[in-house]
């Protein structure tokens, strides 16, 4: 592991029981299947994926709240699977999360100031007088004047303010990795871009690492420097942003590129029936061996009898696909170099799956 | 371009909401504050007459009364309810009656609020077998009829103002503990909990400043609810002499004593039920309209 | 083969005649706060067969008007104005004529499928459901009907899945069953508010090419509303903008996107993230927020936010005039022409 990496995920996995109305066990879902990736220092990382994908609880499992069932979860070189709560509390002091929804993230009987000071409070950092300082510092960092809003509640805010408002609690113990589970999501547009911004200013001013989250293929691209694309609990295809991007290398993301509806009327509806077809699949039971394949128009039978390993194609550009596309973008792809990031454990379906999902 | 330090405007964008400004809807929201109003005002004027006034306005005795003033009807000079068999005021001891209807029941819905939304809370936050093991515990109080356990409580200690609030917290208790669970529950999962989790935030904190204040609503009105069915269940306590022992005066001991007398004096039996009967719907309009009012589902 | 089922291709007169005409629309909602002017005023035409773009942020008034040619608002709202479907007039109609102008005249698409569909009954059940309310056909008539609607709408295995509840069809699907029910009794006007915002980007471009190809085979036309203006420039012909309650500018999609008048049009595209951007470029951003519109603001009420606002914008609100064939703006200072929409 190189010495600028700041969170090495391996083999992750979480599963979630459904229980049927009795309560009896009705089956197992494998929302995050075997996972590993590197995230390094100052870099952001962008994981985008759509419903089903794993995405946000790909975030929680780093977070471990709850833990993954298996994998590691290296932050620092310390694995947070394994700590016990007073080593995962001091090793979250530097991994913090910005939510989807800012108005449930938010305590809404507590005001602005004291929902921006409590992770000061629980780490019990500075005296009364300090921590209220670093709030106003916070507030402004974030573009909200002190004054006005500190006493403020979040019924009395817009979308874009709590946001603003659950940024400065993240930032609170100056952490080096921010996990955004789709931040701009519940936002208008011209406030998503706000908010962006806001995103991008603080990445330069204070060095973050940023995990960011998103369905949205363009505003991930607006600020990562490499991006992931999930799909149903795998991981499809991980690299630099360029490379993703002008050469996409797994069908899965062709699709999804060639969904995004491009505001140049002069590109006119992108064909999108020869990349993509039917519909997604019910993640309790997943297609065997590449789980795209259902709606791949480039499936064979290999696809159906193996699962694909992520093999490197590229600088820095690895995809899990039996039959990837070539750079230029068309027909079958011979690997250039088959250097395996991580061994995966062999994908069986559901270990023992016990605790609830939440 | 670049962004500006904060935001132009403060106000945010109203969005009207479904329903609101129909024609009737002027109306209904002057009801829905009379809903609240009127039993509110109804409880502060009882709660004033039971407690207040007789401190500043002679009343006469409750019991004991003269011999020479048995059996008066109602609206007679100096008694204005009439008197018992025994001569004692009807309308003192209504007033003093109440008095123990208001203190049984504030002490009940206190125990079962502090008690059994602390055992709701925490069974939720921690879940697992915590939670397994002490809703098990209370289901069985909870099987029971209410009456058939709180008499069978209140009789095996004796009749006396204490025991019967003793008895009337073996219902209250898990009651609140069922609706403390459930507002918990709800909230657990929500972002904010683990967003107050992912910052450091010891559980018990989160449980009392977190989930506490946002089960408030909830808790509140279920409070006066449940003051409305405890005022009743004292009433068949004292009425069934498992409760406030005579000659001390208690709205259910009256009526159990007028009952005697119904074909002949009915205003014995009839002006204290009254009297329970309003209390009770006053509390439960008022929690009613509260929980309207706050949006409590 | 029987086509009963969709609107005939609607003959085209010498001197075209708009299908939905509204006319200084303006829809006020008394709260308990006081008014809210939610459309102030606003006009558009709705050809037969032409694909129209509302475009708006949350509180532009983009659905309560989409609600107002419906006739779905609630009880609450004052309308005044005028919308006419074929001439027939909508504002001020009871509430029985009203039923047999929706979903024979013009039907709706909401934006969660979960909400617009009963998941206690089958899907097949409710799209015959709706046949029946407008078409004088028996039961076995209108299951042939809701089975012909599912295969239009691409649902695979219509004859099995017309006995499956909504739960056990992806989100995707339930859009397609909402866009049948819709579709049943061929109405000459499809609404989609928002249809296709909550699903997957993928499936989004499976459902609207779904509806293109509708319209095409029935000469449907389709208003969509929504706030993706990358959406409008792949499938309308038409895009209108909205801000505030008002229309702010109106093109074709074309020309609207070869050179942006309105500052605020320009705006919302700059905020867009670009695929072919280059990353870690901040967006161009305007501040502040959309007004309240519990009062109608004094001129232009995009002034306090605009950058190439001057002081005539701030004393008097602009008109939304019609300066180039087919295109329309509301502002004193438009962009000219050289503008590229490449911010």
């Amino acid at each position: 592991m190189g010495s600028d990496v700041l969170l090495a995920v391996r083999n992750l996995v979480q599963e979630f029981v459904l229980r049927d109305f009795g309560g009896a066990k009705g089956g197992v879902l494998q929302a995050v299947s075997d996972v590993s990736f590197d995230l390094h220092v100052g870099e952001t990382l962008g994981i985008v994926g759509e419903t089903g994908s794993g995405k946000s609880t790909l975030a929680r499992s780093v977070i471990q709240a709850p833990p993954p069932k298996h994998g590691q979860v290296l932050f620092q070189g310390e694995d947070l699977v394994r700590l016990k709560h007073g080593a995962l509390k001091a090793a979250r002091r530097n991994l913090q999360m910005v939510f989807q929804d800012p108005f449930t993230s938010l305590d809404p009987r507590w005001t602005v100031a004291s929902l921006v000071e409590e992770p000061l409070v629980a780490y019990g950092e500075g005296s009364r007088e300090q921590r209220r300082e670093r709030v106003s510092e916070l507030l402004d960092l974030v573009g909200l004047d002190p004054v006005r809003y500190g006493g403020r509640h979040t019924r009395e805010l817009s979308g874009g303010q709590c946001q603003r408002v659950a940024v400065a609690r993240a930032l609170a113990l100056a952490p080096k990795l921010i996990l955004c589970d789709e931040p701009v999501s519940s936002l208008d547009v011209l406030v998503q871009a706000q908010v962006l911004n806001l995103f991008e200013r603080l990445r330069e001013e204070l060095g973050l690492s940023y995990l960011f989250i998103a369905h949205d293929l363009a505003l991930v691209k607006q600020v990562s420097d490499r991006v992931a694309v999930m799909y149903l609990g795998k991981l499809c295809e991980i690299g630099p942003v360029r490379s993703i991007y002008t050469g996409p290398l797994h069908p899965y993301t062709l699709a999804l590129l060639n969904s995004i509806p491009s505001p140049d009327p002069t590109v006119g509806r992108r064909d999108t029936a020869s990349v993509i077809s039917g519909e997604l699949p019910s993640p309790l039971d997943p297609p065997s061996g590449c789980r795209f394949r259902t709606r791949c128009p480039r499936a064979a039978d290999l696809c159906a009898a193996e699962v694909p390993e992520l093999r490197q194609l590229g600088d820095g550009h690895l995809v899990a696909c039996h039959f990837p596309l070539s750079a230029a973008g068309d027909g079958l792809a011979q690997p250039a170099a088959t250097t395996q990031v991580a061994t995966p454990a062999a994908v069986t379906s559901v270990a023992a799956a016990g605790a609830d999902g939440s | 371009m670049s962004v500006p330090a904060a935001d132009v405007l403060a106000t945010t964008v109203p969005v009207p909401a479904a329903g609101a400004g129909e024609p009737g809807a002027r109306r209904r929201g002057a009801l829905r504050s009379a809903e609240i109003a009127i039993p509110g005002a109804l409880l502060i004027l009882l709660l004033f007459f039971c407690f207040i006034w007789p401190l500043v306005y002679p009343v006469p005795k409750p019991v004991f009364g003269a011999l020479q003033t048995t059996d008066l009807p109602l609206f007679s000079s100096g008694h204005i309810f009439g008197t018992d068999i025994v001569g004692n005021d009807i309308m003192s001891r209504i007033l003093y009656g109440g008095r123990v209807s208001f203190e049984v029941a504030a002490a009940v819905q206190a125990i079962g609020l502090a008690a059994g939304g602390l055992l709701g809370l925490v069974a939720a936050y921690f879940g697992g077998w915590l939670d397994a093991v002490l809703m098990r515990i209370l289901d069985v109080f909870i099987a029971f009829p209410s009456l058939v356990l709180v008499l069978a409580i209140a009789d095996g200690l004796g009749p006396s103002e204490w025991h019967v609030i003793i008895a009337l917290s073996a219902f209250s208790i898990p009651a609140f503990a069922r609706v403390s669970r459930a507002a918990a529950l709800t909230l657990r999962d929500r972002p904010f909990i683990v967003a107050a989790r992912l910052s450091g935030t010891p559980w018990w904190r989160i449980m009392f400043t977190h989930l506490v204040p946002n089960m408030a609503p909830q808790l509140l009105t279920f409070t006066l609810l449940g003051a409305s069915i405890t005022i009743i269940l004292e009433g068949a306590l004292d009425f069934l002499n498992a409760g406030i022992p005579a000659p001390g005066a208690s709205w259910g001991n009256m009526i159990a004593s007028g009952q005697q007398y119904l074909s002949v004096y009915p205003m014995l039996v009839v002006v204290p039920s009254v009297f329970l009967l309003l209390t009770s719907i006053c509390l439960n309009l008022l929690g009613d309209g509260l929980r309207a009012r706050w949006g409590v589902r | 083969m029987t086509t009963t089922v969709h609107a005939a291709m609607p003959e085209v007169p010498l001197r075209p005649s708009p299908l939905l005409e509204a006319s200084d629309l303006h829809v006020t909602f008394r709260t308990r706060g006081g008014e809210v002017y939610a459309v102030q005023g606003i006009s558009f035409t709705v050809e037969p067969g032409q694909t129209l773009a509302i475009i708006g942020e949350s509180g532009s008034g983009k659905t309560v008007s989409a609600q107002a040619v419906m006739g779905i608002l609630p009880r609450a709202a004052r309308v005044s104005g005028s919308i006419k479907f074929k001439g027939d007039e909508v504002v001020g109609r009871s509430e029985r004529e009203l039923r047999d102008y929706r979903g024979r005249c013009v039907a709706m698409v909401f934006q969660n499928p979960e909400r617009s569909l009963n998941p206690t009954m089958r899907i097949g059940t409710q799209i015959a459901e709706a046949v029946q309310t407008h078409l004088p056909v028996d039961k076995q008539e209108a299951h042939k009907r809701a089975v012909e609607l599912m295969r239009m709408v691409r649902l695979p295995a219509p004859e099995r899945r017309f006995y499956e509840y909504p739960h056990q069809l992806s989100g995707g699907m339930r859009q397609r069953v909402v866009i049948a029910i819709a579709l049943a009794c061929g109405p000459s006007v499809l609404i989609a508010d928002e249809a296709t915002t909550a699903l997957d980007v993928t499936t989004q471009a499976q459902i609207m090419d779904l509806l293109m190809d509708i319209q095409e085979q029935t000469g449907t036309a389709l208003l969509m509303i929504s706030h993706d203006l990358g959406l409008a420039a792949s499938y309308a012909e038409e895009v209108i903008v909205m801000y505030a309650g008002k229309v702010v500018e109106r093109a074709p999609t074309k020309e609207l996107f070869a050179g942006v008048r309105m500052p605020y049009t320009q705006a919302l595209l700059d905020a867009i993230p670009r695929i072919e951007a280059e990353p870690h470029v901040l967006l161009p951003v305007v501040g502040g927020r959309p007004p309240d519109l519990s009062s109608i603001p004094v001129g232009c009420p995009f002034a306090p936010r605009c950058p190439a606002v001057q002081q005539d914008c701030r004393e008097q609100a602009p008109p939304l005039k019609q300066y180039e064939p087919g295109r329309w703006w509301a502002c004193w200072h438009p962009y000219k022409k050289e503008h590229s929409s490449d911010g």
